[in-house]
């Protein structure tokens, strides 16, 4: 491919543009937006009173960190995990299985720049969508679940530092899941797996400090909770700065080379269905 | 005639299904694959639920006072009664993209029911991982409380289930035929199968009284487990119901089914072709 033919603006208005596409794709279906944001704030609702019901009469439970977490510290925990997990997973998960059995991936290949980047930012497109109605729906979602301000000024700032790699990470994780679809054309199953372990492991309903030991372990070893445990629990204090982003940083280099990897592997495998 | 054929409709309703089923099952098979992974699929959606609701009971000892063997038991009957429902009825939700896509023309016009039709367009496999799921979860759980296993209460049971699987289905159902007015409205049943998914696992008295009057009378979640479970497991006394109530839930299935199927029948009637 002549990806080196472009200059890197070239490159970064494909790219823009490419995002573009995806993002107004996406909004087309805006409609379905009133009754996704009323099942997020029932979801948001439910865990609320479940952990109403199980927290100590007292008010504060210990982690398995050894630190005490307030019931209002977990409720606006699950509150912004929720949202930000719904944001990062609302953009669909269709566009490379569709186009690699429609014979389309033929013309993404053609294209002068990356078939896995074009992807990524595609995808970022879809999830760029979701802005504007995850605007509107944190307010009514602090309202049923609960808020709490930062737990410093450090800690908002290492928040809103901490999400772009989140939402990077994120967006990695679903591209490289999409690019089964070059080994099997088949690829829902595949699809509702990553998005309930990817939920879970990320901490959308349980934080990690919660979590039994070896779950913990676990999920502390996947780029899961990288997207969704790590900015919420910078932002409640729970966390440190630096080491979260340093982990974060870590999992965006190995998920890059990781993609790498696997589309090297792909493009030897592409079969380019029909005309 | 005879077997219930009429000269509209050639082939005896049974055999008309088992035909399309039949077809749809092979269609499916195809994926070998994909197969495997779609029933995993189904396997960790409704996973997932159970090891949040483990992890908290692992965590804090009790939800509401129930045990998690007690808990596993509704979390599996609610799971059962889901997924005994979805295995059969997983093609209601494309109802609105058959309208759309006018598949559904189709339908009208060949000499078998429609709604029969419909259901029958595809088999969605992840559903037979719900129901796994369900069973495995409603097993352990009663192997935990020494559920009672005399026949009338095996019996129950069983009526139980079916009678929640109905009660989900009718509000899918009269959901679903919606679509004939709305177009589109995916999203409505997702909602639906989202309160289910989220409340229906759960002992409702741990909610307070007004969410708990919703889920008992405006969406009866309550009917699907939590109401027989707690005939089951001898927990009656903790209901703000009287104990009949529980008693006669796995009633309001058939009840409610045939409601949504007059639903289905009046809205029908709405359908217009979108003409593609």
């Amino acid at each position: 491919m002549s990806v080196d033919g472009l200059a890197p603006r070239q490159r970064l208005a494909a790219y823009a543009g490419v995002a573009r596409v995806q993002l107004r794709t996406q909004l087309v279906y805006r409609g379905d937006f009133l009754f996704r944001l009323l099942g997020l704030l029932v979801n948001i609702y439910m865990l609320r009173l479940v952990w109403d019901a199980v927290y100590p009469a007292s008010g504060t439970a210990t982690g398995n960190g050894g630190h005490r977490i307030a019931l209002a510290t977990q409720i606006a925990y699950v509150t912004l995990a929720l949202v930000q997990n719904w944001l990062l997973n609302s953009g669909g998960m269709g566009f490379i299985p569709q186009r690699v059995r429609e014979g389309t991936v033929a013309v993404d290949l053609a294209r002068p720049v990356r078939f896995p980047s074009q992807m990524v930012w595609a995808q970022a497109g879809a999830v760029a969508a979701q802005l504007p109605f995850t605007v509107v729906a944190l307010p009514f979602a602090l309202l049923v679940g609960g808020a709490r301000p930062p737990a410093s000024v450090g800690a908002a700032f290492g928040y809103l530092l901490s999400l772009l790699p989140a939402v990077l990470i994120s967006l990695l994780l679903t591209t490289l899941v999409q690019m089964v679809a070059f080994w099997t054309l088949e690829t829902s199953g595949i699809f509702v797996i990553h998005r309930f372990v990817q939920q879970f492991l990320a901490g959308a309903l349980v934080p990690l400090w919660f979590m039994p030991g070896w779950l913990r372990v676990l999920a502390e070893w996947m780029p899961f909770q990288a997207t969704t445990y790590a900015p919420v629990a910078v932002y409640l204090g729970q966390a440190g700065v630096w080491a979260t982003l340093g982990v974060q940083l870590l999992w965006c280099a190995v998920l890059l080379m990781l993609l790498r990897l696997m589309w090297w592997r792909a493009l030897r495998r592409v079969v380019v269905q029909g005309g | 005639m005879a077997d219930g054929t009429t000269a509209a409709n050639p082939i005896p309703r049974r055999r008309a299904y088992r035909l399309l089923l039949g077809a749809a099952l092979r269609a499916q098979l195809q994926y070998r694959s994909n197969t495997l992974l779609t029933l995993a699929g189904g396997i960790a959606y409704q996973g997932v639920g159970l090891a949040f609701v483990s992890v908290l009971v692992g965590r804090f000892g009790a939800i509401g006072g129930w045990s998690l063997g007690e808990i596993a038991f509704l979390y599996g009957l609610r799971v059962t009664a889901h997924g005994l429902w979805m295995i059969p009825t997983s093609q209601l939700f494309v109802l609105d993209l058959t309208i759309r896509t006018g598949e559904f023309d189709r339908y009208l016009t060949r000499p078998a029911g429609p709604l029969m039709q419909l259901l029958s367009r595809e088999v969605y496999l992840a559903t037979i991982g719900d129901l796994l799921t369900g069973v495995a979860i409603l097993v352990a759980g009663a192997s935990q409380v020494d559920l009672d296993t005399s026949p009338g209460a095996l019996l129950y049971l069983a009526l139980a289930v079916v009678g929640g699987a109905l009660v989900e289905g009718s509000l899918q159902l009269a959901a679903a035929s919606l679509s004939f007015r709305m177009l589109s409205n995916q999203s409505l049943r997702l909602f639906i199968d989202g309160i289910m998914n989220n409340f229906g696992g759960y002992p409702l008295k741990i909610f307070p009284s007004v969410t708990r009057i919703v889920l008992t009378f405006v969406v009866p979640v309550a009917f699907v487990a939590y109401l027989p479970a707690n005939v089951l497991l001898h927990r009656t006394g903790e209901l703000a119901l009287a104990p009949w109530v529980a008693w006669c839930a796995p009633l309001a299935g058939p009840l409610l089914i045939a409601l949504a199927y007059l639903v289905w029948r009046t809205q029908i009637r709405h359908y217009q072709s979108s003409g593609t």
